[in-house]
């Protein structure tokens, strides 16, 4: 295993295609051309996405077809989670391929290698895949349309290009009005070579990029035909149900429990190379699936099992206080980074600055601040729960179908199983019902491929829903300690914050290089804030539950830290804490969202009356967003017996990404990301009692209803670079989550003068059921 | 013991045997007779995500026995309209509710048993109770409004 550079954030820009890059494939199908997709702009993330590794960035993975019959079809390897980048992506091609965005069909692809002409796979994460590609479609569609009138005038016999105009994928030579549509040379454009420059079009004929359009998914996710993982049905199918431990890191002990009455078989699975973290290491037999003739016979006869386990000796070190004082203690305790090693929990890594210089410039100001924002583990929570459907014939075939962020992952994972040759096997990525960088990972895949192999039909493998909660790989527990220096006038001369959590990527095996582990301490440096003198710190934390990458990842941990700190020291400052950011911005950007969700919510004349405002800003995968909560207080419990403190009234949001392509989608996915991050800040943790996980089902997992949903309100902020060829874009579907957590906090604080330092804000919060919400 | 029942689910009989009478509705539906857009997710009376209609009200089918329904009218995602012809779905449309769309099942039903029961606008939508993950709830508001 090759080190891995974490350090990366926001180095992935938009690729430009050399006509070398594109591969042309002709005869009776029409004009194909394959191109390939980057990967997610966390190279890390990227780096891990795949046991033997992710395709290269040159690979094929995306296909534009024009048919002899004029049907446009876009072969897409990403996975559709409801962020709409399949929409997003062909309203980017239908602009220079010039036909109308609905015409455009889109497919998912199925990852495979050698020369077939399907989709290979790209992983969908990081926020990344309409922007990293938009300038690589576009020049696909514009090539594609070249190649198509050329095709037209070699046969009108014109070469004179201005006798041509495109509209709606209809050639017409003006002379005489002749009418071509694209089918009709689509045989003949892929004999001809690919256009080294094709000619984009001019922002000011855009017809569909920038504009709103419907999305392609939606009407099948209205009538009940939209097929996620879970509703893949395969003739003689079986369905087993996973059963994992209770309590994290044990295993197995003694036999495999016999077969209930009516069912088909009792199937132990293994923690399978590549997809242990933590506790769960390879070979550990963690789990048994049963298997039987429908879900719910097989569910209940898989709680009904008796099944013995031996609990790890460390189990009684697994708890939340134990999690929070190693935390406070590895703060002190610690090993600075040495490149020959071993650097185990707690090692300390120096991101940016120096500690000594910055306590200097603290000890020195005039006021002190140093206050700790602790984050507890927080699971996915994404609403289908884990499942995949697996048909293996030994020796011939395996056809894998499961909702899953990164399809090339499963295909290598079931090489490495079945031991089959790639082009023998089949990832068929369904929609998503949410991934929330869950189906990243492909522990259950990989449980599916065992129990297939075993039982000899296809079979659905299912994770019940305690079993997400219980036994997802966690937003890592963090303890992010900030200590700040102010001189006389408020300005801040010293900062000093070191994060400390696991570290996703060392948990997996992953060596992290002198500059720690990005994702754990993303969110804490690079702040375009004048701080004087700077230290920012990451130190490993030892605990061995399972982590992973939550909708986000680091940024919704640190920036809960960072712009609570900064709202602290703003009161402390006496400044109004939207203008103290504004007089510490060194960016931009970083001040145009704020002045910017300052309109949106009419910040200088205040809230409505009895409300209170409280702001939060960052950036991230090249996009900055800022947000402003509107809430009110209140003085009775809520429903649940838990106090309710407050009300949110209203959520104002600002983001530059650059070029919006879909303004629409794009507020929505502000929206949901918003609320993915509501959900977290005020109810979201898994707690640990002797390494078994506590809240299995959403009545102790809480989320946000209608009834709490507070009125969303959002704004883009147009940037001219976007005309520019090869100009930066940036991201969205992440954008929506860090901030709403500080933004309650720092309104929570105005209104009441109390900090919250500790999420969630309702660790003991739960939900009524359906019928009588109202417990 | 297997048992045999008759269930009528959206204006077809379906015959259904099931070795547990508890066996709920919702395993039924999916497993079965083959209706996958009627969803799991909580199995608890808490998401929403598996509502029918049973004669006509919101009904959580995972944790409806379906011994309870033999004889009831009993309607899924599948038979609300022919062609998403019902108002909800059209609004739906119209208003581009879904994310991910995996709870959205559930939520065009609790609508459509509103609409049953003669509730419309803000006061269907203070009955609706269904989860959503992606945080749709602003553009069911929307859609419920006009309907």
């Amino acid at each position: 295993m090759s080190a891995v550079e974490t350090s990366t954030k926001f180095e992935t820009k938009p690729r430009k295609l050399s006509r070398r890059e594109f591969l042309v494939v002709g005869g009776a199908a029409g004009l194909t051309l394959g191109f390939a997709f980057e990967h997610g702009s966390r190279k890390a993330e990227a780096q891990m996405a795949g046991i033997a590794g992710p395709p290269a960035n040159t690979q094929v993975n995306t296909w534009l077809n024009i048919s002899s019959s004029g049907a446009i079809t876009l072969t897409i390897g990403s996975s559709e989670m409801g962020q709409g980048s399949f929409s997003g992506l062909a309203q980017i091609l239908s602009e220079d391929l010039m036909v109308n965005y609905n015409t455009i069909q889109t497919v998912q692809g199925v990852p495979a290698t050698g020369a077939q002409q399907i989709g290979n796979s790209i992983g969908t994460y990081g926020s990344t895949v309409t922007w990293t590609n938009y300038w690589s479609l576009r020049q696909a569609g514009a090539a594609a349309r070249e190649m198509l009138v050329q095709a037209a005038m070699n046969i009108i016999g014109d070469q004179n290009s201005a006798n041509y105009t495109v509209s709606n994928g209809i050639i017409t030579y003006t002379p005489t009005g002749t009418l071509i549509s694209y089918g009709l040379v689509a045989n003949a454009a892929a004999l001809l070579p690919v256009p080294a420059n094709p000619t984009l079009i001019p922002d000011s004929q855009f017809q569909f990029i920038g504009k709103t359009v419907n999305r392609v998914d939606i009407p099948a996710k209205v009538n009940g035909t939209a097929i996620y993982g879970l509703d893949i049905r395969l003739p003689n199918m079986v369905f087993a149900v996973i059963q994992h431990a209770p309590t994290f890191g044990s295993v197995l002990s003694g036999s495999v429990p016999a077969t209930p009455p009516g069912m088909i078989a009792v199937v132990p699975t293994q923690v399978v190379a590549g997809t242990g973290r933590g506790t769960e290491q390879t070979g550990m037999v963690n789990a048994v699936a049963v298997v039987g003739p429908n879900t719910w016979d097989t569910w209940q006869a898989a709680l009904n099992l008796k099944i013995d386990w031996t609990t790890p000796s460390n189990a009684s070190s697994l708890n939340n206080a134990n999690f929070v004082s190693e935390a406070q203690s590895a703060l002190t305790t610690n090993t600075p980074y040495s490149s020959s090693g071993p650097n185990n929990p707690p090692t300390l890594y120096t991101v940016e600055g120096n500690l000594a210089s910055a306590n200097s410039a603290i000890a020195s100001a005039a006021k002190q601040f140093s206050e700790q924002y602790n984050l507890p583990y927080v699971a996915h929570n994404q609403l289908e729960p884990l499942s995949c459907t697996v048909n293996y014939v030994p020796g011939v075939s395996c056809d894998v179908y499961v909702s899953t962020q990164v399809a090339s992952s499963v295909l290598d994972l079931a090489n490495q199983l079945t031991g089959l040759p790639l082009n023998q096997i089949r990832v068929h990525t369904t929609w998503l019902g949410g991934g929330l960088g869950r189906r990243i990972e492909t522990d259950f895949v990989s449980q599916a491929i065992q129990v297939a192999m075993a039982v000899g039909k296809p079979v659905m493998l299912l994770w019940p829903r305690p079993q997400n909660f219980g036994r997802d790989q966690f937003r890592p527990v963090a303890l992010v300690q900030v200590n700040a220096g102010l001189n006389s006038s408020g300005g801040i001369v010293g900062w000093a914050c070191t994060n400390v959590s696991p570290s996703i990527l060392a948990q997996r095996g992953y060596p992290v290089g002198a500059s720690g582990d990005s994702q754990a301490y993303e969110g804490t440096s690079g702040l375009p804030y004048s701080r004087g003198s700077i230290s920012t710190q990451w130190i490993s934390h030892p605990s061995p539950i399972p982590v992973g990458f939550w909708r986000s990842v680091g940024m919704s941990v640190n920036t809960f830290a960072v712009e609570s700190a900064i709202d602290e020291l703003a009161a402390l400052a006496g400044v109004d804490p939207y203008q103290y950011r504004l007089n510490m911005s060194t960016d931009p950007r970083w001040t145009g969202v704020l002045n910017a969700v300052a309109n949106l919510c009419n910040y200088s004349s205040g809230p409505p009356s009895g409300q209170f405002f409280g702001m939060a800003v960052t950036m991230y995968a090249n996009s900055y967003v800022a947000m402003v909560v509107a809430l009110s207080l209140n003085s009775s419990n809520d429903y649940d017996g838990q106090p309710k403190l407050f009300t949110v009234n209203s959520v104002y949001i600002a983001l530059d990404c650059y070029l919006a392509v879909n303004p629409g989608q794009i507020q929505t996915q502000l929206v949901g990301g918003m609320v993915h991050g509501f959900n977290a800040a005020l109810y979201g943790r898994q707690s640990f009692v002797n390494g078994v996980p506590q809240y299995g089902n959403y009545p102790q997992n809480r989320v946000i209803r209608m009834d709490e949903m507070p009125q969303v309100f959002t704004t883009l902020i147009p940037n001219p670079e976007q005309s520019t060829f090869g100009t930066n874009l940036g991201g969205v579907g992440e954008l929506g989550v860090p901030c709403i957590a500080p933004a309650l906090a720092n309104a929570y604080f105005r209104a009441s003068g109390k900090r919250i330092r500790t999420l969630p804000f309702f660790p003991n919060a739960v939900m009524g059921g359906l019928n009588n919400p109202n417990i | 013991m297997a048992n045999t029942y008759t269930l009528n689910v959206n204006g077809q009989n379906h015959n259904v045997t099931v070795n547990n009478p508890e066996m709920p509705l919702l395993w039924v539906i999916r497993d079965l007779i083959g209706l996958t857009g009627t969803k799991y997710g909580c199995a608890e009376n808490t998401c929403g995500a598996c509502t029918v209609l049973v004669n006509n009200v919101a009904t959580r089918s995972c944790i409806t026995e379906v011994e309870s329904v033999v004889g009831d009218t009993i309607v899924t995602i599948e038979g609300l309209s022919p062609n998403s012809t019902h108002p909800a779905q059209l609004a739906w449309i119209k208003f581009q509710v879904p994310q991910c769309g995996y709870c959205q099942s559930g939520q065009i039903m609790s609508c459509a048993a509103q609409l049953l029961a003669g509730n419309h606008g803000a006061n269907a939508a203070a009955n609706m109770h269904n989860i959503c993950i992606c945080g749709t709830y602003p553009r069911i508001l929307q859609a419920m409004d006009t309907l």
